[in-house]
């Protein structure tokens, strides 16, 4: 998040710690206020009774992918120094496949069971020594299934590589394809509300 | 459980509206970057081409590395593997395309190298035409460094005091210095920076040597 500005120098190691932290304490900060600590709301996303998970994470992708446009438009950040995670398409697809299991079962992501944690919420705490107990795992397993791990590399793919599509098309598909995402999700709750109300008017 | 009372659909739609209009004008841009355009004086350029001006020794530019110099940018515009195997001090990777659109600090001194001079000499010229006043390349490349910085070769007819503060340099940046029989020395390039360009197998196995010292 702070990677131009750190990568030119402007601050050090240190001031770059202190920053890392502020950002930490707002993220957890406005995810707890969105209700992202609650493994009961969270959960409700795989019921499709509550889609503010969906809601909040294209949100943040929209806000993100068009600011990052934009800045780099009016040439105030340099895109290709902000870092892109390699793709690895097969055990990606499995580790995805790990985490959804693990995030519908115990209702909490890796962020949001610290976030929960921070509160006192025991799951969180339990998930964070499940998170724990993983990476130890992973490590362990490392020396049997690393082949797998490095597999089916693609390095740093961005999606208009990956479709041939200029950068700024993209962009226009993909808030497309939130706005849509949004009011799909605002008529799959009402859907869910509708009967719980005439429930609650029978009793 | 979704109904909030604190929800307010004049706030949501402005932000719909705010992302509809930047999406639209996404497609419409195409590019997040737009076209770096730079201008030079060519009467000027090739004032200093003509003074040779456009260049520093491999000894000068690790005196600047040494003392710190101010604002001083070394770039590397060769391969990543080649950079991971080997660079100078403190000096960043920087495609040659990258030339063109990074962020400059037009007080800064940029001093860029290729394993030749060639590219480092094209993005000389990249940066001069953005606006970049204080910049230089290592005409001899990574060779040139090699040569004069990590692994001279001095004769030993050279007066000490010269050899000393070859030594120095050399020692400072983990290099080892020869003192060759005058009579068989070849390589008087540690002293006026003129160069015969080794062979890139040389290059490789100076490279190995290195890092081997460095381990």
């Amino acid at each position: 998040m702070m990677a131009p500005l750190y990568e030119f120098g402007r601050f050090g190691d240190g001031m770059g710690l202190v920053i890392a932290v502020l950002l930490g304490i707002a993220f957890g900060w406005f995810l707890e206020q969105g209700g992202m600590g609650n493994a009961r709301k969270l959960a409700g996303q795989f019921y499709f009774t509550d889609l503010s998970v969906l809601k909040l994470m294209f949100s943040a992708i929209v806000t993100a992918m068009l600011g990052l446009f934009w800045l780099s438009w009016a040439g105030l950040l340099d895109l290709s120094r902000v870092y892109v995670p390699e793709t690895f398409i097969a055990p990606q697809l499995v580790g995805g496949l790990v985490f959804g299991v693990g995030f519908a079962t115990g209702g909490l992501c890796p962020g949001t069971s610290c976030v929960a944690a921070a509160t006192g919420r025991k799951d969180g705490l339990a998930l964070i020594a499940g998170m724990f107990a993983g990476v130890f795992v992973f490590g362990e397993a490392f020396p049997a299934i690393g082949h797998f791990a490095d597999s089916t590399a693609r390095g740093a793919w961005t999606l208009p590589q990956a479709v041939g599509l200029s950068y700024g098309t993209v962009v226009g598909v993909i808030v497309a394809v939130a706005l849509g995402a949004f009011a799909g999700a605002e008529w799959l709750e009402r859907r869910a509300e509708r009967p719980a109300r005439r429930m609650k008017i029978a009793a | 459980m979704t109904t909030d009372a604190r929800r307010r659909p004049g706030i949501e739609r402005a932000f719909a509206i705010a992302a509809v209009v930047g999406g639209v004008l996404a497609i419409i841009a195409g590019s997040p970057t737009r076209p770096t355009r730079g201008s030079v004086d060519v009467t000027e350029l090739a004032r200093i081409v003509e003074h040779e001006e456009d260049h520093v020794t491999a000894t000068e530019l690790a005196k600047w590395i040494r003392d710190d110099k101010r604002g001083l940018r070394v770039l590397d515009i060769r391969a990543d593997s080649e950079f991971e195997d080997f660079h100078v001090p403190g000096a960043t990777r920087v495609p040659l395309a990258e030339i063109a659109r990074m962020s400059l600090d037009s007080a800064g001194t940029y001093v860029l190298y290729s394993e030749g001079g060639t590219h480092a000499a094209q993005g000389w010229f990249l940066l001069r035409a953005r606006g970049v006043k204080n910049v230089f390349f290592l005409r001899g490349g990574l060779y040139e460094w090699l040569e004069q910085v990590m692994n001279p070769h001095v004769a030993s007819t050279t007066p000490q005091a010269v050899r000393d503060s070859i030594r120095a340099i050399t020692l400072w940046f983990g290099g080892k210095m020869t003192v060759v029989d005058s009579a068989t020395t070849a390589t008087p390039s540690a002293l006026d920076g003129e160069l015969s360009a080794p062979h890139r197998s040389d290059a490789r196995e100076s490279i190995r040597k290195i890092r081997r010292r460095a381990c």
